[in-house]
């Protein structure tokens, strides 16, 4: 059996062990919980997860995803060579990362952004990347497979990743930006890499409320294979025609409300605020 | 109304606020119906009261505000209303569920304000909450620009809607843009679209899977929620406050939800603004929190005169 490679891609990035810091960040579940707004009252098991879940899932492809999409067409064209200078692409992810960093007014989740999407670039740049060895046909000629894409992709992602170590004020690194990065370095199409990174918020989500022992992990399974995937797809689709804003003209403010990024959750916003006030906490966020 | 040159579109108000004499005068402060603006005399230097109103006391669905406000160097404006905004119903014919490109465009009510303020110069807007009606349809854009060393507190909240009638989160559509801008480099943009969910297409797929989450149950049990937005030298003192406030919080684990949530966070980058968020079951208690947590540090700049004026 011949599997295509976007299809052995999805099962590199949806191992669990895969080391993107995410089991750190609970996504404000935890500080839900502390403050008793999480179980809901005679309600069947699960689906206080439900809530948590459907809420979070939608927020987050509302204001997040779209600054994903965006970073993920920028790498796409510059890995392509429609997009010819370095400069040029590093200009505007650094616009969508700055973008990202006003609009995420919440310490934590900025926080835990940063942390997350530093270590994508990391896990690229040491665990994507095609090791020397590899490249060599015979100890002093090159394989002609390594392509053009792959060396302009991996270029990419080693001067972003140089300017977010160093700190730089223009790339604080945001997850969203650097999920894009990567999945557009990989060659992914922009829907898939969409898709993966809601599909993983959701499942870290119920990775957290298991380590809480707020679910099982038998009933997180029944949850990803029969509700989760529906509030995917139903949150993808509803976003799919949103955009940052940051790299597009100025949009019509009469469509704003339409095309634009939007927190749906402000209460979920504000309890993932006050998570460093918890009196004894497992995770970060 | 001094300002002839400038012809104003129905709702459309200007405001320019300068220091002479030590005190605030206004070379503009004009408006058209519906909107209507007041300035009232005060004692205290440095200092001007403006209050923004609307005719009947609510906004209809198609209503459009939008006011202009420049505030010059070292002055003060404190911008207050009346109550709170009433924004009643879309007009009719506009079901809550019709997707929104099918909406015509004058059934939602809109506000706009735009800022600058100059350095030294300083913004209180310190407004009562909006209150959404039964499927009214509500558009706000603010956008505030900073010169380095200019001051602000920009309050914007609102309300579940008329819960004496038994509205909850009973309205179509509410949208909120808030931007700040420091030195024009932006620094804070808050965007929150609030509607009742499944009512796109796309949803009603997932709702045949899983039970139905309203707007209340997603909001709920809080009933008004603010977002106060700090920046400058005279807010100092609310921030050294709040603070002091936030040092104090342990949770430890709760059996009831809280009456009153809240929680302060930096803004990111150098302009060392900060943003408060409040949730409270009550918008009294809201209101309330809201004026003994910024009484301190605003009363020692604006006086107690203008202070006892807010949150009334």
């Amino acid at each position: 059996m011949q599997v295509d490679k976007e299809t052995y891609l999805l099962l590199l990035l949806s191992d669990a062990n895969l080391p993107t810091g995410s089991f750190v960040a609970s996504a404000g579940l935890e500080s839900t919980a502390a403050h008793a707004l999480f179980h809901v009252p005679a309600t069947p098991p699960g689906s206080d997860t439900l809530a948590f879940l459907r809420n979070s899932v939608d927020t987050y492809a509302r204001s997040t995803l779209p600054f994903a999409r965006d970073a993920h067409r920028v790498t796409t064209a510059y890995a392509s060579g429609e997009m010819t200078e370095l400069d040029e692409a590093l200009q505007a992810l650094s616009r969508l990362d700055a973008l990202y960093d006003a609009s995420t007014l919440n310490h934590v989740a900025r926080r835990a952004s940063c942390a997350q999407g530093a270590a994508l670039l990391t896990l690229y740049a040491r665990g994507f990347t095609r090791p020397p060895f590899l490249m060599l046909k015979t100890p002093t000629t090159y394989l002609p497979l390594l392509d053009e894409r792959e060396n302009r992709a991996g270029a990419l992602v080693a001067a972003l990743k140089l300017r977010v170590r160093r700190g730089d004020s223009n790339a604080p690194g945001h997850l969203p930006i650097c999920w894009g990065v990567l999945a557009g370095a990989l060659g992914l199409t922009v829907d898939r890499g969409a898709y993966i990174h809601l599909f993983l918020h959701a499942r870290g989500v119920l990775s957290a409320a298991i380590r809480m022992n707020a679910l099982g992990p038998y009933a997180a399974q029944q949850l990803l294979l029969h509700a989760v995937k529906h509030m995917v797809d139903d949150a993808l689709t509803s976003t799919a025609h949103v955009v940052s804003g940051a790299l597009q003209d100025e949009i019509d403010p009469e469509h704003a409300e339409d095309r634009l990024p939007a927190t749906t959750w402000p209460l979920g916003d504000l309890l993932a605020a006050r998570h460093d006030l918890l009196h004894s906490r497992i995770f970060n966020s | 109304m001094s300002n002839a040159t400038v012809v104003l579109d129905a709702g459309d108000g200007n405001i320019t606020a300068r220091i002479h004499n030590n005190h605030v005068v206004f070379p503009v402060l004009s408006y058209t119906y519906p909107l209507k603006l007041l300035s009232p005399r005060i004692q205290q230097d440095g200092v001007a009261v403006v209050y923004m109103m609307t005719y009947g006391g609510g906004l209809v669905g198609g209503d459009r505000i939008s006011l202009s406000i420049n505030v010059e160097q070292d002055a003060q404006l404190v911008l207050l209303s009346q109550g709170s905004t009433k924004v009643f119903k879309a007009r009719s014919g506009v079901r809550a569920a019709a997707r929104s490109t099918a909406r015509p465009p004058d059934s939602t009510t809109m506000q706009r304000l735009d800022v600058s303020i100059a350095a030294g110069g300083a913004l209180f807007l310190l407004p009562d909450p909006v209150t959404c009606f039964r499927n009214a349809s509500y558009r706000q854009a603010q956008t505030f620009r900073l010169a380095h060393g200019a001051s602000a507190a920009l309050l914007d909240w609102y309300t579940s809607g008329r819960r004496a009638r038994g509205e909850e989160w009973a309205f179509a559509r509410y949208y909120s843009v808030n931007e700040v801008f420091v030195s024009s480099v932006r620094s804070a943009r808050d965007v929150v679209l609030l509607e009742a969910m499944g009512t796109e297409s796309a949803s009603d797929v997932c709702g045949e899977f899983l039970p139905r989450r309203t707007l209340a149950d997603r909001m709920g049990p809080y009933s008004c929620y603010a977002t106060l937005l700090l920046y400058g030298p005279l807010v100092q003192g609310v921030i050294r406050e709040l603070e002091d406030r936030v040092q104090k919080i342990t949770v430890f684990q709760v059996r009831e939800p809280l009456d009153v949530l809240w929680s302060l966070s930096p803004v990111s980058g150098q302009t060392n603004g900060r943003i408060v968020r409040v949730a409270g079951k009550e918008t009294e208690e809201v209101k309330k929190w809201l004026s003994d947590a910024l009484r301190g540090g605003l009363v020692s700049v604006i006086g107690d005169e203008v202070y006892s004026k807010t949150f009334i």
